[in-house]
């Protein structure tokens, strides 16, 4: 499955030129841009882990891209993703969210379903990939 | 400028490019305007900017014809002594490059030696990095660059940081641009111990000392715009201040004048406060005697 | 008209009077932070004075009644009068003037829009010597403002709990407006959310009728939903409309849709202002964001010289607490100028609503923090109008494709896909610095390359678009002398 989280995953996975070209919109706005990763991409893990802290007062989406290319390095097959925080009174949050990098193999997630009262059924979504511990998730098995 | 038609091949393209109006929609000349008015004297180092900003006009339309093989170099190194204006041109620099299109924005960072090494093992890496995002996109300007290396000391950590800075350099990355600045000689003994830098300078620039005459005006300048004035016997004894002064160590041009301009004002002001009733007029005028108090005019003591 | 000095036994004789004498008209007076104000476009019955008409609105929507009442001499009369301060010809229209009218904070109760309402418009609208009235716009004090606790979500939170930012929301509403079983409208809300959209939406008659209770629409929308979010990664919703003929069958409905793990209900407007302000404590103390449709909106709002301007409702329904509210597409098939539009979006959606005449809006509105509402647009839009709707309504809306995703030749996931393509490629070139809203019909040939679901859509509806002549338009138009 190809997971749809972020602001762009409709469309072809972004080159490091469109890359740039979002993080240049981010700062441009004046908002911290920050790389997160993780390996467990169910809709409500809001807490990826942080590749370095978010990055303030950038006038060059260089560093982000260089941190980007480190952060594959490091994780080849883990998610990554690009965030911008505006800190505008009112705001607070992020404006822009999109995924930099998948793994080669997505195996996506199961809905496991449980009998409630009447015809109610309770719904729980796994991710096929946390039934591998972390090392082991997203092997081409 | 006309759209390229013709046959294909590096040659085809527009005959005729009209440079002044490619000049005027950069939009260069108000800073370089203001670096005139706002800088007094400096003649040779105007010139200069005047031409650097000519060849990153050129070498810009050059690239955007396709004329160009490489990216021209941007780094610069400013020497001269304390006072004489490099941070003020180093601005100019940074909107020029800017406004040509050379760095994304027209930020200035400057720093120095501090900023740029650690005291413990493996802090000066991260010190180091830290500036540079935040500079990239913009104008790194260091000061005193020399004391980074201290050859006397070989587990000194500012190799580090020279050695980093060298590699973003060499790299020509288009995000930023690297400004040393310092005394003359002490840049010169910095550049052969380290070679590496001064082939990746495009320009060297110097700063000449300010003039007496020059030195004069700008003090009554700063004071104008403080608005104080120089009595007339002031003005004499001001310029014989200066032709003093400047032969005394740590002279730092512009910057001793503004110290020595404050001094005065302290004097002045007790001066008047032990007179009684002044006109208001006095208020704002340095006398002779608040300049001749200064300890230049001994002839035994330097001033410190 | 002069206003005139009386005496008190002299403004207190019986008889009749004209208001603009009982003290309703009082041009020297400047309102006061705390004071509510007013403004109405009065068109006043041949020979009627436009000065007294204005008296008589405010007299009429504070203390007044026709003839003077001694009893009025037992309260401190002069503060609970509303006084008309200002009244201005409206441009290019002979029959019409714009009257601002004062009323004194302590006029209403707290936190309840039943009692701002029936205050202002409760009585007046009716009244014989006004040939119509509308109610255009109104200022609410701070003061006011914090008595009520507004939408429970705003949109800052909805983003964060869906974890969707940089990008409007995709919805459409389930079609044909009637007649699914709950089985075969689950099928439409899974295919449209597994193809791209954020949200499905019940339509506003959609409750529980013969062809569908509302037990098994939920059960298997909720199915649905889940269904959709495992095959996408993403979370999903359907607006699960809880509206119903009283309050206590609203609460078990919504409780039903807490239940069974909904993000999102909804409502519509005409359940009235005191249901609406309960659900909207309801939703907050159930995490629940509430989209509210304005279902009957149109039967006062519409017409520029008698009703309520939508500009007011929707300032109600910020205060009163709803998350989305239908707002208008500009580009669609229902009544919307692009700049009265603009203006409304801004009371939605702003801190600080700026005072803008050429945008309808005449008062500058802070909003004391109250959560931004989400607009919704929604009505007769397609994918190949994206670049539009991103220029006139921005980023923070939900932009709802009913017929556009459900008609789409190849099906609904496809049509799902269309416009999320369409709406993504359309952001992602804003973002680059593109001219997206000339260059848009380009941008979308391009994604449309490599995605053959938005070929096909811009295809069969490229050329669609709905242009006629708006019934709402500004007063005034933004001139270049304007500061």
């Amino acid at each position: 499955m190809r997971l749809t989280q972020g602001a762009f995953s409709y469309l072809p996975d972004l080159t490091d030129d469109q890359i740039e070209a979002q993080v240049n919109y981010c700062i441009d706005h004046g908002w911290a841009v920050s790389i997160e990763y993780t390996d467990d991409p169910h809709p409500r893990n809001t807490y990826w882990e942080m590749w370095g802290m978010p990055m303030f007062d950038l006038a060059s989406a260089r560093p982000v891209l260089d941190a980007l290319q480190a952060c594959r390095e490091a994780f080849t097959d883990h998610y990554i993703r690009i965030g911008a925080f505006d800190s505008e009174k009112g705001w607070e949050s992020l404006r822009l969210s999109f995924i930099a990098q998948r793994p080669a193999v997505e195996p996506g997630f199961q809905v496991v379903r449980s009998n409630g009262p009447g015809r109610q059924i309770n719904y729980t979504t796994r991710s096929y990939a946390t039934d591998q511990p972390p090392e082991q998730r997203y092997r081409d098995v | 400028m006309s759209d390229a038609s013709g046959p294909t091949g590096p040659a085809a393209g527009p005959v005729s490019i009209d440079l002044a109006r490619e000049r005027a929609e950069s939009g260069i000349d108000v800073y370089l305007a203001e670096l005139d008015t706002s800088l007094i004297g400096l003649a040779p180092v105007k010139a200069r900017i005047a031409e650097i900003a000519s060849l990153l006009l050129v070498s810009r339309v050059r690239e955007r014809l396709g004329l160009a093989t490489t990216k021209p170099t941007l780094h610069m190194s400013f020497t001269g002594n304390p006072g004489t204006g490099k941070t003020t041109v180093a601005k100019t620099m940074a909107e020029v490059l800017h406004r040509l299109g050379y760095t994304r924005t027209s930020r200035l960072i400057t720093v120095s030696r501090d900023d740029l090494v650690g005291e413990y093992i493996g802090h000066t890496a991260p010190k180091t990095k830290e500036v540079l995002k935040r500079a990239m996109g913009g104008v790194l300007f260091i000061d005193e660059a020399y004391y980074l290396y201290r050859a006397e000391n070989e587990r000194d950590y500012g190799q580090e940081a020279i050695e980093i800075l060298l590699q973003v350099m060499e790299d020509n990355r288009d995000d930023l641009v690297v400004i040393l600045a310092g005394y003359a000689d002490r840049m010169e003994h910095f550049f052969s111990s380290n070679p590496g830098f001064r082939s990746r300078m495009a320009h060297h620039i110097e700063f000449p000392d300010y003039s007496d005459r020059e030195l004069v005006a700008i003090g009554e300048l700063m004071l104008r715009e403080q608005n104080y004035r120089l009595s007339p016997a002031a003005e004499a004894t001001f310029a014989e201040y200066v032709a003093l002064r400047r032969r005394q160590p740590h002279f730092a041009n512009a910057r001793s004048v503004r110290n020595a301009l404050d001094r005065a004002k302290l004097r002045q002001a007790e001066r008047l406060v032990n007179s009684g009733v002044v006109s208001v007029e006095a208020l704002s005028t340095i006398e002779r005697e608040d300049i001749l108090v200064s300890r230049v005019f001994d002839d035994n003591q330097p001033e410190s | 008209m002069e206003p005139t000095e009386r005496s008190a036994e002299d403004r207190y004789k019986s008889g009749v009077m004209p208001y603009a004498q009982m003290g309703y008209w009082q041009p020297d007076y400047e309102p006061v932070d705390t004071d509510v104000i007013a403004l109405f476009r009065i068109t006043p019955q041949v020979g009627v004075d436009p000065v007294e008409a204005a008296a008589a609105v405010a007299g009429e929507s504070s203390t007044a009644t026709w003839t003077v009442v001694w009893t009025d001499r037992l309260t401190a009369c002069e503060s609970y009068r509303a006084k008309a301060y200002r009244v201005q010809p409206v441009p290019n229209r002979g029959d019409q003037w714009f009257a601002w009218i004062a009323y004194d904070l302590d006029l209403f109760e707290g936190g309840s829009i039943a009692n701002l309402t029936a205050s202002i418009i409760g009585n007046v609208f009716g009244f014989k010597p006004l040939k119509a009235l509308r109610l255009e716009d109104m200022r609410i004090p701070v003061a006011y403002l914090k008595t009520f606790a507004g939408p429970p979500t705003g949109i800052v939170v909805e983003r964060e709990r869906l974890d969707k930012f940089g990008r409007p929301l995709l919805g459409a509403t389930v079609k044909p407006k009637l007649g699914l079983s709950g089985r075969n409208y689950g099928r439409v809300v899974y295919e449209a959310l597994r193809g791209g959209l954020d949200f499905t939406k019940d339509d506003e008659n959609i409750n529980s009728q013969s062809f569908m209770h509302w037990r098994d629409r939920f059960l298997y929308c909720m199915e649905a939903v889940n269904r959709a979010e495992a095959a996408t990664g993403e979370v999903k919703g359907t607006y699960l409309n809880v509206t119903a003929g009283t309050m206590e069958e609203m609460y078990e409905r919504a409780e039903f849709a807490k239940e069974l793990g909904s993000v999102v209900i909804m409502i519509d407007l005409v359940i009235g202002y005191s249901a609406i302000q309960s659900l909207s404590n309801w939703s907050r103390r159930n995490d629940m964001i509430l989209h509210l449709h304005r279902a009957g909106h149109g039967s006062y709002t519409r017409q520029r010289d008698h009703g309520i301007s939508f500009r007011v409702i929707a300032k109600w329904m910020r205060m009163a607490g709803v998350d989305h509210i239908h707002a208008g597409t500009v580009v669609g098939k229902l009544e919307g100028d692009p700049l009265t539009i603009a203006g409304i979006y801004d009371t939605l959606r702003e801190e600080v609503t700026p005072q803008r005449l050429e945008h309808g809006v005449f008062f500058e509105q802070p909003w004391a923090s109250l959560n931004k509402v989400m607009p919704v647009a929604s009505g007769g839009i397609h994918a190949g109008q994206m670049h539009q709707l991103l220029h006139y309504l921005g980023e923070d809306v939900v932009l709802q494709f009913g017929g556009g995703t459900i008609g789409h030749p190849d099906g609904i996931a496809a049509g799902a896909t269309a416009n999320r393509v369409a709406l993504e490629s359309i952001v992602m070139a804003r973002n680059e610095g593109r001219d997206y809203y000339n260059e848009g019909p380009d941008i979308l040939r391009d994604a449309a390359k490599t995605c053959g679901p938005l070929g096909r859509a811009l295809e069969t509806w490229g050329d669609v678009t709905f242009d006629y002549t708006s019934t709402d338009t500004p007063d005034f138009v933004a001139t270049p002398t304007v500061s």
